[in-house]
């Protein structure tokens, strides 16, 4: 995902110091736990680019458009896919899969759903003519046919198991097509129409966006007249908003802030592990690089504890290999990777590694503590005897040589894993042609392609366990931690987020505490 | 008259020269930053894909041609399409412009009627309790970083104290800490500034006479001095206009305040050329008007600056 917002504009180490130092006793303190507010207040820390779904990715916009629109299909918090537009659905064959929809939906103008949006939403993100930014989500599908009102079937060019998953992630929110066709794009983006549990009721730039409740909600009225999302780009006045009692919900709390939160008093942490896993990844292509006895020693050298200790406030796990834990096919029996820098240095010297330089390149902010892990890492790597040097790069200067390819050495990633499987995450990225493609495996891309393409999961998890079997020979990638996202929330909210920056504002997932 | 037309006309050549070149350097120095294409797109886009967006935003042409028809454009108003919003950059622009020009004024307003008494006074009671007090708290000012003080005001006067909110736009009471934050920078060089120029005034000759004819101390600062001390007062103000709108840049996005200066540090990362060429056209389109004002009140204060 492109997430220009995530970078700390300005991330002032002396203005988040003072933060810290200050001491409490807050206004807030004493102030009751439960509360009669009607409005949700959410503070995130950039603002939306837009709001039809199938022209964004960017965290800050999904966090909004998954409230207004609906998918086929739903991932909650727990990981599993629930019935969302769509009821039931079920796989005929190998490549026919049936959508029952769900009766008596409408859209905030009051016209009624019908299979008819499905379609057309869905040959919406691949129409060359639309130019949409999810035109690579749905291209195993080969025709979508609609015998009746509430009925959809698709039929995919190979088999494909995650159809249901790529249905439930962006690209795969249903959008109307009656009003599309009449008002033109740029009028829709202006006034979004969907289904969901919000309807729009306007957009002020890098202020405010304001929604309010969908009475007729399909999923029931969530328990908030109004909801409301601001901007505020910077970690110290977001914090200070939410300590105030300004907004009720703050998004990208960094690890080191969340004390201050926790201990407070009238506010509370909630986390959720990201889907997906902080990596180092490789140039296997790049000298001494293409030895998997470097790569080995240098995930042997990283002490992977002390980085979540420290660096994460105990806010993070230590990876067991490329699947991330809460995955498809995620195994729970095997070991978080090991720290034993002796065996880093004997694999150093089987290696016949002579002291060439190893870079990594390190953005500041692009993913949370990414310069201070690689400065700890650069430590870690020096004690064993690796001649290891930290680099800054810009993040567009990040973003050309992830297109061009060219990095020197390694370079922060933080791969998601947008369909809750590893083919999601290490396939799509490591795999021929992927943006990491930068090692090649006949065994590992033998499986990888046949995993994709199969339905048979039993088949798909023993693929997946060769592969990381593979993986961790050779070490594509070197994972380093698998973080909580956090959030700040009053204690007066009861909200439960989604792994996947799914931002959801739900009747299953929300309340606010009443007295 | 004729004279004053020349001046005009003269001034107005240099502001036209003035605005080609900021457009130029923005224009080149946004190219050589990067392409904007690898941002707009996910990280797994194809190459066609790329080239497609590449061709689609006219920046598969060659750069002497994107230039010429971004000048023939600019002549007609016409900045382009935001890359980023999809809209007329302009329109994107323009809808900034009120949240900026607000704070703008409302820190301009604060720094000037803040700085020029206490200035005056500093240099009337030269070396007095209320000089040096004035003139440190006018340092400190100067020397803090405006990201600093922001965090600090924000820390101490509304959460500490919780007198006001942390940020965003809404009523005043939106506006006093951005603008503080914003003004105090101007604020503190304009008090410096007015502080030297009354005392430059103060020694010279027609003051003696003055003093000498028996009027009061108030009546000679008031009336023989001000008027004196007032182009350099006027030339500092126009300057710090520039600096307070650098400045909205960090007081924006501390105070999550909805402006220009956001806008333009956004669009820097995003390379949306034409809504960063836009930006800096419209901030030297006002720096310059204003700039030019100041000229005109130069003539108006002493008839020799219209001659020179």
């Amino acid at each position: 995902m492109v997430q220009v917002t995530r970078r700390h504009l300005l991330k002032g180490a002396a203005a988040a110091g003072a933060f810290a130092a200050l001491p409490g006793p807050l206004v807030r303190e004493a102030r009751a736990q439960t509360t009669q507010k009607r409005e949700l207040v959410v503070a995130q820390g950039g603002d939306i680019s837009k709001f039809d779904p199938h022209f964004s990715t960017s965290s800050n916009d999904i966090r909004v458009s998954f409230n207004l629109f609906d998918n086929l299909l739903s991932r909650r918090p727990d990981g599993r896919l629930y019935p969302g537009l769509a009821t039931e659905w079920k796989r005929e064959g190998q490549t026919t899969w049936s959508f029952k929809l769900r009766p008596g939906v409408r859209w905030h103008t009051g016209d009624v759903f019908t299979s008819a949006d499905v379609k057309w939403s869905l040959e919406r993100t691949w129409d060359p003519k639309q130019n949409t930014r999810v035109n690579t989500v749905f291209t195993t599908i080969d025709r979508i046919e609609t015998p009746d009102a509430t009925n959809v079937v698709v039929h995919t060019k190979k088999p494909d198991p995650l159809l249901p998953a790529r249905l439930a992630f962006y690209g795969g929110q249903i959008v109307p097509k009656k009003y599309l066709e009449a008002v033109g794009n740029d009028a829709f983006n202006a006034r979004p129409v969907g289904t969901g549990p919000v309807r729009f009721v306007s957009w002020t730039k890098d202020d405010k966006v304001v929604l309010e409740a969908n009475p007729d909600y399909w999923g029931g009225r969530i328990d908030a007249d109004r909801v409301i999302f601001r901007s505020v780009p910077e970690t110290a006045p977001r914090i200070a908003a939410l300590l105030k009692g300004e907004v009720d919900v703050i998004t990208q709390l960094p690890p080191d802030h969340g004390e201050r939160v926790a201990g407070a008093g009238a506010t509370q942490v909630v986390g959720a592990l990201y889907a997906g896993l902080y990596v180092l990844a490789v140039n296997s292509k790049r000298p001494p690089l293409d030895n998997p006895l470097v790569k080995q020693a240098l995930s042997l050298a990283v002490d992977r504890e002390l980085i979540v200790k420290e660096l994460w406030r105990g806010r993070g796990i230590v990876p067991s290999g490329p699947v991330a834990k809460g995955d498809n096919h995620y195994d729970p029996a095997l070991p978080p990777l090991a720290y034993d820098p002796r065996e880093a240095r004997e694999r150093l010297r089987k290696a016949g590694y002579k002291n060439e330089e190893i870079v990594i390149e390190t953005t500041v902010g692009y993913t949370a503590n990414d310069k201070p892990m690689s400065e700890a890492i650069q430590g870690m790597w020096r004690e064993v005897g690796v001649n290891a040097k930290v680099e800054v790069v810009e993040y567009s200067v990040r973003a050309q040589k992830n297109r061009d390819r060219t990095f020197k050495g390694l370079w922060w990633s933080d791969p998601t894993s947008t369909l809750g499987d590893p083919d999601g995450m290490m396939w799509r990225l490591l795999g021929p042609g992927g943006p990491q493609d930068y090692w090649r495996h006949p065994r590992f891309d033998e499986l990888g392609e046949a995993a994709r393409f199969s339905v048979d999961e039993k088949f798909r998890g023993e693929a997946y366990r060769e592969m990381t079997k593979v993986f961790l020979e050779h070490f594509p990638w070197i994972p380093v931690v698998q973080p909580y996202e956090d959030y700040g929330l009053q204690k007066y909210v009861e909200w439960t987020p989604n792994p996947n920056q799914q931002f959801e504002i739900r009747r299953f997932n929300f309340k606010f505490r009443r007295a | 008259m004729r004279g004053t037309l020349g001046f005009l006309a003269h001034r107005l050549l240099r502001a036209l020269i003035a605005l080609w070149l900021v457009s130029t350097v923005v224009f080149v120095v946004m190219r050589l930053s990067g392409d904007p294409v690898p941002l707009l797109l996910p990280p797994d886009a194809p190459r066609s894909e790329i080239f497609r967006v590449r061709t689609e935003l006219g920046l598969d042409r060659p750069l002497p041609v994107q230039y010429a028809t971004f000048l023939a454009n600019v002549l007609r108003g016409d900045f382009g399409r935001s890359i980023h919003f999809r809209e007329p950059a302009a329109r994107v622009v323009l809808g900034y412009l009120p949240a900026t020009f607000e704070l703008g004024l409302a820190a301009f307003a604060f720094a000037v009627l803040v700085a020029v008494p206490i200035g005056v006074l500093s240099a009337a009671r030269r070396n007095s309790l209320l000089d040096h007090a004035a003139m440190g708290v006018a340092l400190v000012g100067q020397a803090a970083p405006t990201f600093f003080l922001g965090i600090l005001f924000i820390l101490l006067l509304s959460l500490k104290a919780g007198l006001l909110p942390t940020g965003g736009r809404g009523d005043w009471h939106h506006l006093v800490l951005p603008a503080l934050t914003l003004g105090i920078f101007a604020m503190a060089s304009i008090a410096r500034l007015t502080r030297s120029a009354v005392l430059e005034v103060l020694r010279a000759d027609f003051i003696r006479t003055a003093r000498a004819k028996g009027l009061s101390e108030r009546l000679v600062v008031a009336k023989h001095t001000l008027k004196n001390a007032a182009i350099p007062i006027l030339t500092i103000t126009g300057l710090q206009f520039g600096t307070l709108l650098g400045g909205a840049v960090v007081t924006e996005t501390v105070f999550a305040w909805p402006g220009m200066g956001r806008l333009a540090i956004q669009s820097i990362y995003n390379r949306d050329y034409p809504v960063v060429q836009c930006t800096v056209f419209l901030s030297a389109v006002v720096f310059i008007a204003i700039n030019f004002v100041i000229d005109l009140l130069y003539g108006l204060l002493d008839p020799r600056v219209r001659r020179a």
